[in-house]
């Protein structure tokens, strides 16, 4: 009897000791999101060639090719830079939870990949250290970066969070076997289409993605959108986006368009790869993609213009950060400025492996027309906060109506409504 | 405890120490892992109940104390509300539909067929292989060009397919209509041989001698299998069907693959653990995902005890 019950105050204790060292932490152990010590240097330190010491920077890697132009760009820096040692860690599997369980334990890099989709989410949790201190205080230049991308790392409160490393925009991949005049304006796409239906080993004329992904771009050409220009109110609902979408839905419904799923492939890369289709809408990475499929001959086109009357597509971008919680910033700085700066950004993207997003570095043969969309594209993602969970209230209907033949804007339009308003009330 | 030593004399003390230290030594072993069940089982589990009432950044620990709003907040998601009703599905149809085919299985190998170790091995392969590569192949084979599609058109099955409604190039896996069902088979092939090792060991436990007497009573092989084989096999079936239940309760890795981590197409794939997975790394929402976490573990928990419930009431009345 005594030995049991010693057994259960034994038990008990283990369990509240584990709970108590576990489930101790508390508001006033967390701290707001100023960042003891290390942060106070922000503004007297970081300048190029004073500091010295190590810099960690991580981020995922796509191809092998991209981890060996990295590694050149390291070597540049290094010449530039030899006090400053870059540690370079690479992610390995999925970046945003790998990085969350950094942040959680407050051991990040000190320089790191952050991505479009998700920026907002990391600036809005405090998970990245402002940047104008160390701009102002060295006098970088941010001017030449194109809008459109340095615009995502911007945070609600108007500080600079992130400068963009790189940046794609969706352009018209076509196949110039099949396609010899180049469309214009999005009836010229249609009547080109019409003309590619039926054609014999094309599956379809076009690859469409059946949601905002590429959907946006032409949800803009057609003159819709989905925010007001303050970003406060939905503009999905209006008659102008109402009819973009259902533009857009048309295409599928009319056949001239399938989704990759319905060719078959894993992406309209492929589709256009092995000739299920002729027509595809891509960013630069198609270029490397296309280097397994020699036999297709293929070219890069602006967008089409719509309705709306003026060029537009989507970028997707994605910029160099320094964690709160970095323990070499000043280095971490040195190492970010030159990284996104005329001359590391033209190492970095000289091979071809990544297109510049600055204005002032030479364009890597192949990319014309990706740049030239940079001029003009609007964020194809990271504009508003919780836009993923738009992107998918959009893209669930949307392929609903295509599943089902029904083909009916109105269900998607309202579904999109919806969370865009929840999404905007729960700011 | 004290009334049966006080009658075995003087060798009582000797016997009692001796049986304290091996007690002693008992609790020392099972401390270790004790411990860490504990810290990382128990305490996990009540860390993430703390979690769910709060407003969790996962950076700086609790912003806001919102009390039951995680947990209303889910409940009132449509995504969540399908990702239950999927979850659900999944469970009722996957796990009864595999146990027919374990069983059935097993009963086939536990005769005395020439071949029986290779057919034993033939089925349990599936369950062997990486569930990754499985649904990869999966993905291949039912591709609207794939393998399945080719074969039943070669075999002359289309007017059959296209009266239920599918057309020739039908995306299994892409509609959201079919995806689901597509998983359920998928996974009851893999996990098929899994469970027809359990029920293979139920089987030899049944003695020999009853099928004799019945053998006698001039029983057949259908009525012993019914009469016979299926009730006594009443432990294997509760062991099978709770391992299937939480199993499939928790559905994530070959949704992640077909569907990815949003459960396309159309949340068809959406299931509790996604919604989680998605709710805390996507979202970083970690106090809502908690919530659903503490709601996942209550569904199966309650799952179990019905099931539980369900089995011992029919041995009550056999």
């Amino acid at each position: 009897m005594r030995r049991s019950i010693l057994a259960l105050v034994s038990v008990a204790a283990l369990i509240f000791g584990a709970c108590g060292s576990s489930a101790s932490p508390t508001p006033s152990t967390g701290g707001g999101g100023a960042s003891p010590g290390a942060g106070g240097s922000a503004g007297a330190g970081g300048s190029p060639g004073v500091t010295s010491g190590t810099a960690v920077l991580s981020g995922w890697q796509s191809s092998p090719a991209e981890g060996n132009a990295l590694t050149q760009t390291l070597l540049g820096f290094q010449s530039t830079y030899p006090n400053i040692k870059v540690d370079y860690q690479p992610v390995a599997g999925d970046y945003p939870t790998v990085m969350a369980t950094n942040f959680a334990s407050k051991s990040v890099p000190d320089v790191f990949y952050v991505d479009a989709a998700y920026a907002s989410t990391w600036i809005k949790d405090g998970f990245l250290a402002p940047l104008d201190s160390y701009i102002s205080s060295t006098g970088f230049d941010t001017s030449q970066f194109f809008p459109g991308y340095a615009s995502i790392f911007k945070g609600t409160d108007g500080k600079t969070y992130g400068l963009p490393k790189d940046g794609n925009t969706i352009a018209m991949a076509y196949n110039t076997d099949l396609v010899t005049s180049v469309p214009k304006t999005m009836n010229d796409l249609i009547t080109l289409a019409q003309s590619l239906k039926g054609k014999s080993g094309l599956k379809a004329p076009m690859c469409l993605n059946p949601g905002l992904d590429r959907g946006l771009a032409f949800l803009y050409a057609q003159g819709g959108s989905l925010l007001s220009d303050d970003g406060k109110t939905e503009q999905i609902d209006t008659p102008a986006s109402k009819a973009a979408v259902q533009w857009y839905m048309d295409l599928f419904k009319n056949g001239l368009g399938q989704t990759n799923t319905q060719l078959g492939d894993g992406w309209c890369g492929e589709a256009l790869g092995k000739g299920d289709v002729a027509i595809a809408f891509e960013g630069g990475w198609l270029k490397g993609a296309m280097d397994a499929f020699p036999k297709i001959k293929w070219q890069f086109a602006e967008m089409p213009t719509g309705t709306s009357g003026t060029k537009v597509t989507i970028n997707y971008t994605a910029a160099y950060g320094i964690g709160v919680d970095s323990k070499n910033k000043d280095q971490a700085w040195v190492l970010m400025q030159y990284l996104t700066g005329p001359e590391g950004m033209a190492k970095w993207t000289e091979g071809g492996i990544a297109v510049p997003s600055r204005s002032d570095v030479a364009v890597p043969a192949g990319f014309e027309i990706i740049v030239k969309g940079a001029d003009y594209a609007k964020p194809g993602s990271g504009f508003m906060p919780g836009y993923p969970d738009v992107q998918k209230a959009f893209g669930d209907e949307f392929l609903k109506q295509i599943t089902d033949k029904k083909y009916d804007a109105g269900p998607v339009v309202d579904a999109t409504k919806a969370k865009i308003d929840q999404v905007l009330a729960s700011q | 405890m004290t009334s049966t030593t006080m009658g075995r004399g003087r060798a009582a003390p000797a016997h009692r120490i001796g049986a304290r230290r091996e007690a002693l030594a008992g609790y020392a072993l099972v401390a270790v892992p004790m411990f860490l069940f504990l810290v990382l089982n128990i305490g996990s589990i009540l860390y993430a109940a703390f979690i769910s009432v709060w407003q969790w950044n996962v950076r700086t620990g609790p912003v806001k104390f919102l009390g039951a709003n995680n947990y209303l907040n889910a409940l009132k998601d449509p995504i969540f509300q399908s990702a239950v009703g999927n979850t659900f599905y999944y469970t009722v149809v996957w796990v009864p539909l595999t146990m027919a085919i374990a069983l059935f299985l097993a009963v086939i190998v536990n005769q005395k067929i020439r071949g029986r170790t290779f057919f034993r091995g033939a089925f349990y392969f599936p369950s062997i292989a990486s569930s990754a590569a499985i649904t990869t192949i999966w993905i291949f084979i039912m591709n609207p060009y794939g393998l399945f599609n080719q074969v039943r058109g070669v075999l002359g099955l289309n007017p059959l397919f296209s009266l239920i409604g599918f057309g020739p190039n039908q995306d299994w896996l892409g509609d959201y209509h079919t995806a689901m069902n597509g998983v359920i088979i998928l996974n009851a092939w893999t996990t098929s041989g899994t469970f027809m090792i359990f029920y293979l060991a139920a089987l030899q436990a049944i003695p020999n001698e009853v099928y004799e007497a019945a053998a006698i009573d001039g029983a057949g092989a259908w009525n012993m299998f019914r009469r016979i084989t299926f009730p006594l096999l009443r432990p294997g079936h509760f062991f099978v069907a709770t391992v299937g239940l939480i199993g499939g309760l928790q559905l994530f890795d070959q949704a992640v693959m077909i569907g990815n981590v949003d459960g396309a197409p159309a949340n068809s794939l959406m299931t509790l653990v996604l919604y989680l997975y998605n709710d805390a790394f996507k979202r970083l929402q970690f106090g809502q995902a908690a919530a659903v976490g503490v709601l996942l573990f209550v569904i199966i928990f309650t799952a179990t005890l019905i099931q539980r419930r369900i089995f011992e009431g029919r041995e009550v009345g056999a």
